[in-house]
């Protein structure tokens, strides 16, 4: 089949039906913006969500033990895969922080003896609140141990808080999406029925299905590439330009993954999946529906 | 092989939306018979030719058409089979976009043939039907008659064995539709099966052929 005819019969196609076309344009446009939108928006809070989770510390009090007990608590608590780094607080230091941190009240105590020697564990940023709370229960055991302690409520909320947005991402992206496709299955439902004589006229000199099909994946896929140079400019234009301008304190928000081209090319390439799939339910459904007779 | 009928209905019965449209009929095209369908409307004589193309599939019975199982053919093989045949209909459907030799090349697109055997077939069916001339003319600039033409053309271009005519004449005035039919007896002249439906009985007397009528859900030959 020439490249030529399948070009100029999606072309046409596009004209025939412009309404319906920009129509189903505008649709694939929103749906991908608002994607676009939400993959960074929730790629930044997830970011925030990770920093957030990364200053949380896990706290293991000691009882008075000898260094050789210390050392070999340090050892066990780095075997924990979820442990990046552990920092000795010696019953110095600790009296030292809670000086600085107490101020003049702190000084008013005279000995400040009593405040244990403890281990701060750092944790890897995807450690859940689950992982955490087993390897406390374990901790506690240690002998020597006489206590661990661990803002668990401020990390499981933002866990919660995390799941519940991402579950409600996906489920309005699917919708978006979903809708978008069916206005394209109509749009090119239109143009399959503005063009029903010719479709004929094809299955009479014996075109398969699949040949007549093409131009209208074609017109699809025109579709689904207009409507992503549209949301990724009106995506920039936001980020870059609008945001900024009207919300300095966010800044210039940073692509996901740091690079611009992931979301951007995943943009463009759900646009024209979006186009494509439309087009394709709709050829397939309705070209062997159109009789010759 | 070679002996073979173009067309062998056998037993067929058809029946749609409830009505029956064909009971237990029989019936043959030898190659290069020329064969008129009459009937009264709504007898079914465009089913008995959705039947050939494959447009209409028997309840029971089978139809063979140029050697081929058309009951038993596999959807994918459909548009292959109708190849094989040339289909003139009433309302011309060409192209209206493209001009006239555009419209008779598309035939021998869709085969996926090469545009230097495409260009010398279609001047070759272009002047059989006497419009080499106006090949580069839009439809619409064409009589009813001319148009017709470039259909017959257009289903003379995969040089089919078998040629089918529904009403082919129904919207020409007496002079274009006495040419047309001209070209249909060279055309079977040559050695081409014909299968005609018409209601123009006048044509029928002029044109003798096996005419073949529609009744009753069956098939009655009633001679030339």
């Amino acid at each position: 089949m020439s490249l030529t005819y399948v070009i100029k019969e999606g072309v046409s196609g596009f004209r025939r039906t412009r309404l319906a076309s920009i129509t189903s344009i505008v649709a694939l446009t929103i749906a991908v913006l608002l994607v676009g939108l939400m993959a960074r928006f929730g790629y930044n809070g997830y970011e925030v969500v990770q920093t957030m989770k990364e200053s949380i510390e896990v706290e293991v009090f000691l009882l008075d033990i000898d260094s050789g007990r210390t050392d070999r608590i340090a050892a066990d608590l780095q075997s924990y895969p979820i442990v990046t780094e552990t920092e000795y607080v010696s019953k110095d230091k600790a009296e030292e922080i809670f000086r600085e941190e107490f101020g003049a009240e702190g000084e008013s105590l005279a000995d400040l003896n009593f405040l244990p020697a403890s281990y701060r564990l750092h944790l890897t940023p995807d450690a859940n609140a689950k992982e955490i709370r087993e390897m406390v229960a374990e901790v506690e055991q240690f002998q020597g141990v006489d206590e661990v302690v661990f803002n668990q409520e401020l990390l499981e909320t933002l866990e919660e808080r995390l799941e519940l947005l991402t579950m409600a991402g996906i489920g309005i992206g699917l919708f978006i999406l979903f809708t978008a496709i069916v206005l394209v299955f109509n749009t090119i439902r239109l143009t399959i029925y503005a063009k029903r004589n010719i479709i004929r006229t094809m299955k009479l000199v014996g075109a398969t299905n699949g040949f007549i099909r093409r131009p209208f994946l074609l017109e699809g896929l025109i579709q689904g590439a207009i409507a992503a140079a549209i949301a990724n400019g009106l995506h920039w234009l936001l980020f870059h330009l609008v945001i900024p301008y009207y919300i300095p304190q966010f800044g210039v928000l940073s692509w996901p993954m740091g690079e611009w081209y992931y979301l951007t090319g995943g943009m463009v390439l759900l646009s024209l999946i979006m186009g494509l799939w439309g087009s394709r339910w709709a050829a397939r459904k309705f070209i062997s529906q159109t009789a010759i007779g | 092989m070679a002996d073979r009928p173009v067309i062998t209905f056998q037993n067929i019965t058809v029946q749609f939306d409830g009505r029956s449209i064909f009971r237990n009929v029989d019936f043959t095209l030898e190659r290069g018979e020329f064969a008129y369908l009459i009937g009264a409307t709504g007898s079914g004589k465009s089913s008995f030719l959705k039947l050939i193309y494959r447009d209409l599939i028997p309840d029971e019975g089978t139809v063979h058409v140029a050697g081929i199982n058309v009951t038993a053919l596999k959807e994918r093989h459909v548009p292959e089979l109708r190849r094989s045949l040339g289909i003139v209909f009433q309302d011309f459907q060409l192209l209206p976009d493209r001009n006239i030799y555009d419209n008779v090349a598309f035939a021998l697109e869709v085969t996926g043939k090469r545009r230097g055997v495409i260009k010398q077939r279609v001047l070759e069916v272009l002047s059989m039907v006497g419009l080499s001339h106006r090949r580069n003319n839009m439809p619409d600039d064409l009589s009813g008659g001319e148009q017709q033409r470039v259909v017959i053309a257009r289903a003379l271009a995969n040089e089919p064995q078998l040629m089918l005519a529904d009403e082919p004449t129904g919207n020409l005035d007496p002079e274009a539709a006495h040419s047309i039919m001209d070209l249909f007896k060279q055309i079977n002249n040559r050695g081409m099966a014909v299968l005609m439906v018409t209601h123009n009985y006048d044509m029928v007397k002029r044109y003798p052929y096996r005419t073949v009528k529609i009744q009753d859900e069956n098939i009655i030959d009633v001679g030339m």
